[in-house]
């Protein structure tokens, strides 16, 4: 009886306590300046929406290989041909490690406009793909838009970090829109599939350097 | 070695024959000449076996003869061909004689002989085997042969190499059993084509001369005939993988190299470079690897890979391997895993699991990120439980079971691509099961100490008994329910149901029960008749009085309705006179239509006479102080209603009468059951008929708790004689609303006459089990057997619940059960 009185003892004051922990940290502790968010919750949420991004991005490029690539060899074909491939990032970890952080930030910036205009094409020229399914098609309009609201934080974080002034809008303009819309339904499939390939690796790339970028920014080399 | 190891056991075997012999020593036994044979025609040898030596030191002699001489010979060398044999050289071997010979064994007591042998040189020549048999393959044109060589036989004397041998050989495959075998002829070698490449084979050879035996096979010599030399086939690249994201290394797998020594090359070409490079380091990762250090490894780059083979006779490229770093990552397990027991203050034991990443793997700098997975299961278990833990080192495991072994294993895997690592090696922990044993030891006395505290609570209810019962579960007087239409209590509209039972002190106060459980004690001692029959209400008011004088006790036992009348809530009641007339309209056309009267009368229209004087008590006598004892009254006739009020003659039976108040309340309702009762109203408003009415009384207090039900009675009702005459049920019930069977599944047979009523009414009682006044069960019992009773009577339970509370009943507690008194006063 006395263990049961006990337990209801501790159970109600558990749940006081447990209520009182509930109370929300409001996002501006009282006395600070100038409300905003701090450097390390805008590189988890950035990271957070890269990596949203290229989980994306890896599953329409994966249905789309299971679907329409199946035996067609378009990998040999999709070498060298991305059309962000002008822009020059790190290719490994040293590489990743040495660059400044305001030029990978701006590299970054530069992937992720050099994709607003084919996002927005492959959202709506999708549409057109032979039985595409709903899976395919949902996630090209939510990449799209992901992708927006990824640059928008990411002009936030340079603005932030950037010591100078805003570099020029660095990005690599895109002509690949004649080769959704081809005839031959054979180079038009390659064309999103290359295009998708690209996505794939761009999104993947802009996840692994914000890592490293918020790594090497917030933790000092040590997450 | 061997010799002397024969005649020690010589000397042996003749020590033991010795002693033998001291008994019975003897002549020796027959030898046998076992074989003779020639290797070349040349020379010839015998061997023979001995008899037994009967027991004494034995001397073999070899004699031979020719078949042309008479002469016998002694055998001219015991040794050249070893012991017991005989040699015959050149010179003693003639190849056109016919040798008889005979081996004579001898000993002390006397000598035997062998039978004779004829040997004829040339049936007996079997050269031994060829020697020094070498093998050795030749490739030529793609073709392979083997070249097979050996010796002639060796022979004793050197002259004889001139002799010609013929020669065979026989080969097959090592792992095979058949052989395939070749005549060679004279030449000492052979050569051997259409042989299966890669195989080893087996050769042997033999050889005989041009008159004898075939020798023995000579010893073996085995071979490998090489493969044939071809280009080398298509190697294959198995697997690159990168273990830390840095670097990352290719294997590859050799096909046929064409029997020749073969390179290897891996040639890479990346993707926006048109140049081709050659692997850079073919040694860090192992035979037939290549490793590309971090400054040959680049991401979000393809690699285009090939492996070329290459011998002699020309090369092969693999199929091109496609490989981008990024997506063949898999790091190496876990490391430095640690389980460890907490506890919680719960004190259940909970594991705690903690790992780092694989030490090549950089996953400081954000390069790489790893999640992990974790597996556990009991040892003796079959399924793995899996846990996905995402980029945590640590984890909490709870809900273990206690007492067992797990086995845990962990993994990692890069965050987006990339292969899960191997599992990590089993790591093994015991949950402890003590504290188990605590928790059990505490429940056992939580339930130990309640279930004693039960004990002892029922033991003092025990010894308390009835009044704890009574105190516990306060009788509910079911009677005073039966006023309550059910319906209207299910549409919760309490004020019209209160109202209907003209309560207004609803839940009643503790008063009324104290009042109802002394009430009930005081009685037991009477034999209670219930309803007497009445000869004519104007003698009401005699009967009253004498009810009043009767114990008011009395009546209680038969009939719940006199508890009710027991509260006391004058208040609710007018002094004086009350006529109430409650009407609810009928509700439903065809089942059952109700009308609601109530009345409330003086005393003079009390019909209890003298011979009711018992129904008068139970009735009203029970009635104390100021309370009214209400009778509604339900009449589906109205024309009927309103005669019974006019007429002082009041046609129910209802004897109630309140005698310090002298008011009453008399409600009766009147029910008609089934269909039959429009009909039944019908004709009674033609008044042509006979009708016999079934009344059930119910007296209605005001306290909703006491029953509101005096009796039932069945008026009959003679309208036309020449019909026959109809029973009625009335069923008595303030609440007008109900459409049908208000009436609870008990019935009952009206066997009794109450009263006589307008001369054509004839009222009747419910049958008492019990005892019933002679009175009442008369004539009309009869006519109550028409079908509306009947159907009464089938209605389940109505029989069966009956009144059967007149006597027995009484004396008990039983006033506690309302079926018992219920359907007697329907």
């Amino acid at each position: 009886m006395e263990t049961g009185l006990l337990l209801v003892t501790l159970l109600v004051s558990h749940m006081l306590l447990t209520k009182e922990g509930v109370t929300s940290m409001p996002i501006c502790p009282n006395g600070s300046v100038n409300c905003q968010l701090t450097l390390e919750e805008l590189f988890d949420r950035a990271v957070k929406l890269a990596t949203y991004i290229h989980f994306l991005s890896s599953e329409i490029f994966n249905e789309f290989e299971e679907r329409y690539a199946q035996g067609r060899g378009f990998i040999a074909k999709a070498v060298n041909s991305c059309h962000t491939a002008s822009l020059t990032t790190p290719e490994d970890k040293e590489q990743a490690q040495q660059i400044h952080h305001e030029d990978l930030l701006n590299l970054i910036l530069g992937v992720l406009r050099s994709w607003n205009d084919p996002l927005v094409h492959l959202a709506s020229e999708v549409q057109r793909i032979k039985e595409a399914p709903e899976t395919i098609l949902w996630k090209a309009v939510e990449i799209e838009e992901q992708n927006k609201r990824l640059l928008e934080g990411m002009e936030k974080i340079v603005g932030r970090v950037q010591s100078g002034e805003v570099e020029n809008e660095i990005y690599t303009p895109w002509d690949g829109l004649p080769s959704l819309q081809l005839a031959d339904e054979d180079s038009r499939l390659f064309a999103f599939y290359n295009l998708l390939h690209c996505l794939r690796r761009d999104s993947h790339k802009i996840d692994n350097y914000l890592k490293v970028l918020k790594c090497r920014l917030i933790h000092d080399n040590n997450c | 070695m061997k010799q002397r190891f024969i005649s020690s056991a010589q000397i042996i075997l003749q020590l033991a024959l010795t002693t033998v012999g001291l008994t019975g020593q003897t002549y020796p036994g027959k030898p046998k000449i076992i074989r003779c044979r020639s290797l070349e025609k040349e020379t010839f040898s015998c061997w023979w076996k001995p008899g037994s030596d009967g027991g004494l030191p034995n001397n073999y002699t070899l004699f031979y003869s020719k078949d042309s001489e008479e002469k016998i010979y002694e055998c001219p060398d015991y040794l050249t061909s070893g012991p017991n044999s005989c040699y015959f050289d050149k010179n003693h071997t003639n190849p056109w004689t016919t040798y008889i010979i005979t081996v004579m064994a001898r000993n002390e007591i006397g000598s035997n002989s062998s039978d004779p042998q004829h040997v004829d040189i040339t049936s007996i020549v079997q050269p031994d085997a060829p020697v020094n048999l070498s093998l050795e393959t030749n490739t030529s044109a793609n073709m392979s042969y083997l070249w097979a060589k050996w010796s002639p036989p060796p022979l004793a004397d050197a002259s004889s190499n001139l002799l010609v041998y013929h020669y065979e050989l026989r080969l097959k495959p090592e792992e095979k059993e058949e052989w395939e075998t070749v005549s060679v002829g004279m030449q000492t070698h052979y050569e051997v084509t259409s042989l299966q490449a890669g195989v080893k084979y087996v050769v042997q050879v033999r050889c005989i001369l041009d008159l004898g035996e075939w020798s023995e096979w000579s010893s073996e010599r085995s071979i490998q005939i090489p493969k044939e030399r071809l280009p080398p086939e298509k190697p294959t690249i198995i697997k690159c993988r990168s273990p830390e994201k840095e670097t990352f290394t290719c294997w590859w797998k050799p096909a046929s190299d064409g029997g020749l020594l073969t390179n290897h090359t891996l040639l890479y070409s990346k993707e926006g470079e048109e140049k081709v490079y050659e692997c850079p380091d073919y040694k860090t990762a192992g035979p037939n690897s290549c490793y590309f250090d971090k400054k040959h490894t680049s991401f979000w780059t393809i690699y285009n890979i090939t492996v070329r083979a290459t011998n002699e006779m020309g090369s092969n490229v693999s199929d091109p391997h496609y490989v981008d770093v990024t997506y063949i990552v898999q790091p190496d397990p876990p490391v430095n895993i640690t389980l460890e027991l907490k506890k919680s203050i719960k004190r259940k034991p909970y594991l705690v699991l903690t790992w780092s990443p694989p030490p090549l793997a950089d996953v400081r700098s954000g390069w790489l990120t790893l999640e992990y997975e974790l597996r556990l299961k009991p040892e003796e278990g079959e399924e793995w439980e899996t846990i996905f833990v995402g980029q945590q080192t640590q984890c909490k495991m709870f809900s273990l079971n206690p007492g067992k072994r797990y086995i845990v294993q962990i993994h990692c895997k890069p965050d987006h691509h990339g292969l899960w690592s191997e599992w990590s090696p089993e790591m093994y922990i015991e949950i402890p099961t003590d504290f188990r044993v605590k928790d059990m030891v505490v429940w056992i006395i939580v339930g130990v100490l309640s279930s004693l505290i039960c004990l002892i609570m029922s033991w003092i209810m025990i010894m308390k008994g009835y009044r704890m019962m009574a105190f516990i579960l306060p009788p509910v007087p079911g009677p005073k329910i039966k006023g309550i239409d059910t319906h209207l209590l299910e549409t919760g509209k309490s004020e019209e149901l209160l109202s209907a039972l003209g309560c207004h002190g609803f839940p009643p106060t503790s008063d009324c029960e104290e009042l109802l459980i002394e009430y009930l004690e005081v009685e037991d001692s009477e034999d209670q008749q219930l309803m007497p029959s009445h000869d004519t209400p104007s003698k009401n008011t005699k009967i009253i009085h004498k009810e009043t004088d009767s114990d008011s006790g009395r009546g209680s036992c038969d009939s719940p309705s006199l508890l009710p009348v027991k509260s006391r809530e004058p208040r609710g009641l007018p002094s004086t006179l009350q006529t109430q007339d409650v009407r609810a309209k009928e509700k439903k056309g065809g089942k059952g239509s109700w009308e609601t009267q109530c009345s409330a009368s003086e005393q003079k229209m009390l019909p209890c006479n003298s011979e009711s004087i018992k129904s008068c008590t139970w009735l009203a006598a029970q009635l104390p102080g100021n309370q009214a004892a209400m009778f509604a009254y339900h009449s589906t006739v109205e024309a009927f209603r309103i005669t019974l009020n006019t007429t002082n003659v009041n046609p129910s039976p209802v004897l109630v009468g309140n005698e310090e108040n002298r008011q009453s309340l008399y409600p009766i309702a009147e029910t008609v059951y089934d269909d039959v009762e429009k009909i039944s109203e019908m004709e009674y408003s033609k008044t042509d008929q006979t009708t016999v009415q079934v009344r059930q009384n119910q007296q209605n207090d005001k306290s909703p708790f006491l029953n509101p039900k005096l009796m039932d009675y069945v008026e009959v009702h003679k309208v036309r004689q020449d019909e026959e005459p109809t029973l009625l049920l009335k069923h008595k019930e303030n609440s007008g609303k109900t459409k049908k069977s208000t009436i609870p599944g008990t019935s009952k047979e009206y066997t009794k006459v109450s009263t006589v009523v307008d001369h054509h009414i004839l009222v009747l009682l419910p049958d008492q089990r019990t005892q019933n006044t002679p009175v009442s069960q008369e004539p009309v019992a009869e006519t109550s057997q028409n079908p509306q009773d009947s159907q009464a009577e089938k209605s389940t339970g109505y029989s069966t619940t009956a009144p059967s509370d007149s006597r027995g009943d009484t004396s008990g507690s039983d006033y506690m059960d309302p079926s018992s008194f219920m359907p007697s006063f329907k």
